[in-house]
């Protein structure tokens, strides 16, 4: 990069919020994917005024520029792959206004998930979509991936809550998009447009985002089951008894191993493990959805079914789930964690399937997540450093896509497509969607500045 | 095939199972003060992942965060793949000093140690009034911080022992040196012999120790096995003092602050919060406490080397203070109570004390 340039970046932040440097550089070339690739330099951004004239000033130079939240995303989409400059917007960390009567907060991208849910709080409200990584992840990440969690079998992603936004185009233009209103269709929904657009088409600068009530009461049961065929009519049969559950878990067997070797846990090592909670205000409304849930396991010859009495005993309902991720990622130097989605009436089919895959490819599947919107985690567990493991997991990854989309599902539930998942998008999107986001992306960025290389946009 | 780096060869695997989830970073005290992600555990861990890809060499350019750790811990509390952050960082700043590439100040404090008994190359011991190494059921053992900087916070603690009448005895007491295992050197065998030697003189079953890192030390480290082989017992002034009745109390609205090294590192919790209940009929805890405590900023030798950062932790600590309007901060740690002494702003009124010295004061006051 030109001196020219670098001391121009300097001159808009600061020299304080300007680095090259070595370790800022390593930490800035990954996410939690798989991918990795080094930026020339990094800005810590505090303004859309300061954006857009960094963008301005990069869309004449024609230098790839990365915005970048916690960096926790799953699919390599914050890695600078192309170079460039990193825009570290976590220090734009202000919650800009919280109106309870409107049901809406304003905030910027730099906001942590955890730090808007603690605010929220004294107002006995919350921000539904709550990522696994929620403590550290900003809500502009959440933005830009379309986030989901455990939470959106009842109450859907990052999407359903966004209203508005702000936002710095490439070539340095500041836009408004949507309205405070809890509800518009004035023009076309170019917020929408943005939010998991994966900081490809903007940089997001402030969020408009609807909040809710906060229920006060939960019940929670627990139901094994020895046939994944039985523990997959028990979902239906869930999605046909009217309940919506506000968490609806799955563990496979490979998973409920994974647990048992490594805590004191002590699961029934059968095909599934499903753990259903439901929210509400008063415990006769809760427990009324969980009798009706605890009704329909039943019918479906659980091994055993567990209704919490206390607190905890939610606890240890949920400290299986819990442990899943962290026991998982102890196994094997590498992994990756996918987000397949499929209809909830094709989960079984999707798990006997990635029991398939596991073996043709011998390697190992371990599988949980969100069954009550048809989003599993596959996590594939490999060595990174044998690249006959490495294959295998490639091998593994094409198949899991391919029958994903058979089953009339999707790539990503809520992970993002980033660089993991780019050679994949014609399995899911035909070539008249495909042109389509490529136009978008031409008409925003005709350049190629903003984060390239991402969600197949080039070819 | 040998490795490169001994960290490399004895804490490989666990470098690479660092998911990179960053839950560290949600904890992390100096991320938090500098919002960097270079200087928080996973920042460190990918480093290291590209010494050992032949990426990058293990040199000056890598100081500032390998050598920017408070060793507080909270990240491997909440690590989900269980890596061992503070052990591995005590490894490659072994290997950073061996391949020539040091803060200057860590060096400058081993070098200090070669020549001087204390970590500030001071030459006047402050005698604290008192005859030293003489015959006594306990030894009470100052520490460097105590000694020298915060003597006012030890005078007051020898005076509450004195009112509880507690047969103990000052040593000519020399650095524990337990500090240089974190800062990428060896303990110093000399003082340590010394130490052992003196507090062996003076008859002494028990070694109370006023400072939470001299005791890790005294406990953990081989250096000084022979305490424990010669049945003396060591223990922190905080264990010590939850059997007395103060016959004092105070109905100011009093917190505590869990030192880093008396908590995650030893999982003492209770002790302090029985003794502080005693003597405080207002009692509240701060948001992050026991394991989850937040890092005054002033370990692993940051405090020395990053003051302007080890401020900004500390400061960040003081706004949970103000958070629940606390009077008074109880700690048990002179490090602590140094750091976030240095780092109180004039608007914040509370004062911050060492719990001994609270009580003392109290017990004055009631005379």
């Amino acid at each position: 990069m030109d001196e020219s340039i670098r001391q121009a970046l300097i001159e808009i932040v600061g020299a304080q919020n300007y680095t090259n440097s070595l370790i800022d550089m390593v930490s800035f070339s990954y996410d939690a994917s798989e991918h990795s690739g080094r930026p020339v330099c990094a800005v810590w951004v505090e303004s859309a005024e300061q954006i857009s004239k960094i963008l301005q000033l990069a869309n004449r130079e024609k230098i790839p520029v990365v915005p970048r939240g916690a960096g926790t995303g799953l699919s390599g989409m914050a890695v600078p792959i192309k170079g460039g400059v990193v825009l570290d917007l976590t220090r734009m960390n202000k919650i800009v206004r919280i109106s309870i009567e409107d049901r809406l907060a304003i905030v910027q991208p730099g906001v942590v998930y955890a730090t808007l849910e603690k605010t929220l709080i004294p107002y006995g409200f919350f921000f539904p979509p709550d990522p696994a990584s929620g403590k550290v992840s900003t809500l502009g990440g959440n933005v830009a991936t379309n986030a989901g969690g455990l939470k959106g079998a009842k109450y859907g992603t990052t999407r359903d809550y966004v209203l508005g936004l702000q936002v710095v185009l490439p070539d340095g233009r500041i836009m408004k998009t949507g309205s405070k209103a809890m509800k518009s269709v004035s023009g076309y929904d170019l917020t929408r447009l943005f939010v998991g657009s994966e900081g490809t088409l903007g940089v997001v600068t402030e969020i408009i985002l609807k909040i809710n009530p906060k229920p006060t009461a939960t019940s929670t049961a627990l139901a094994t089951f020895d046939e994944l065929a039985d523990a997959g009519s028990a979902i239906n049969e869930i999605m046909y008894s009217g309940i919506i559950p506000s968490a609806l878990e799955i563990l496979g067997k490979e998973t409920i191993i994974a647990i048992n070797q490594n805590t004191d846990l002590n699961l029934p090592e059968v095909d599934a493990m499903i753990l259903a909670e439901a929210d509400g205000y008063t415990p006769e409304e809760t427990d009324f959805q969980i009798k009706k849930i605890i009704a329909v396991f039943e019918k479906n010859h659980p091994k055993d079914v567990k209704l919490a009495e206390n607190e905890k005993e939610v606890g240890e309902l949920w400290a299986a789930r819990k442990s899943a991720y962290g026991v998982l990622a102890r196994i094997k130097t590498h992994f990756v964690l996918e987000d397949v989605t499929v209809p909830m009436t094709n989960i079984a089919p999707l798990l006997k399937g990635i029991q398939d895959i596991s073996k043709k490819h011998q390697i190992q599947i371990a599988t949980f997540g969100h069954a009550g919107d048809g989003n599993l985690h596959p996590q594939i567990l490999y060595d990174g450093y044998d690249p006959d493991q490495v294959k295998r997991m490639e091998e593994a990854t094409t198949d899991l896509f391919k029958l994903a989309i058979e089953l009339d599902g999707t790539l990503t539930g809520e992970h993002g497509i980033g660089l993991s998942k780019a050679p994949f998008m014609t399995l899911e999107h035909d070539p008249v969607a495909m042109e389509i986001m490529r136009n978008v992306k031409k008409m925003f960025d005709p350049n190629n500045i903003l984060n390239p290389g991402k969600m197949a946009l080039e070819e | 095939m040998g490795k490169k780096y001994d960290f490399e060869e004895k804490y490989r695997e666990q470098i690479l199972q660092c998911s990179r989830c960053g839950f560290c970073q949600a904890v992390c005290p100096v991320y938090g003060a500098t919002l960097r992600p270079a200087l928080n555990a996973k920042g460190k861990m990918l480093l290291l992942k590209e010494v050992m890809d032949g990426k990058i060499d293990l040199n000056d350019e890598l100081i500032e965060t390998l050598f920017q750790c408070t060793t507080c811990a909270n990240c491997f509390q909440n690590c989900p793949s269980g890596v061992p952050v503070m052990e591995i960082i005590k490894q490659v700043r072994k290997d950073m000093v061996s391949v020539g590439s040091c803060h200057p100040a860590f060096k400058g404090m081993n070098e200090v140690l070669k020549n001087h008994t204390n970590i500030y190359g001071e030459n006047e011991p402050e005698d604290f009034e008192r005859e030293r190494n003489k015959k006594a059921e306990y030894v009470y053992f100052i520490g460097c911080v105590g000694s020298y900087r915060e003597d006012e916070s030890t005078m007051a603690t020898l005076n509450l022992l004195d009112r509880l009448q507690v047969d103990y005895t000052l040593i000519d007491e020399v650095c524990c040196s337990g500090v240089l295992e974190d800062v990428g050197y060896e303990i110093n065998d000399a003082l340590a012999a010394k130490n052992i030697d003196r507090i062996l003189h003076t008859g002494a079953k028990t070694v109370i120790t006023g400072c939470p890192y001299c005791y890790r030390t005294f406990n953990n480290k081989a250096q000084y096995d022979q305490l424990l082989k010669e049945g003396i017992q060591v223990t922190h002034i905080t264990q010590f003092l939850q059997d007395f009745d103060f016959g004092i109390t105070t109905d100011k609205l009093v917190t505590y602050h869990d030192p880093c090294d008396l908590g995650r590192h030893c999982g003492i919790y209770e002790e302090p919060r029985n003794t502080i209940r005693k003597i405080a009929t207002n009692f509240i805890e701060l948001p992050a406490n026991r394991e989850n405590a937040l890092c005054c900023g002033a370990g692993g030798g940051v405090r020395g080397a990053y003051a302007k950062n080890s401020i900004a932790m500390a400061r960040r600590r003081l706004d949970q203070v103000e958070e629940v309007g606390a009077d008074i901060v109880l700690t048990e740690c002179n490090s602590c109570v140094h750091n976030l002494a240095n780092a109180r702003l004039r608007k914040q009124k509370f004062r911050i004390y060492n719990t001994t010295q609270f009580i003392n004061e109290l017990m004055e006051e009631a005379e």
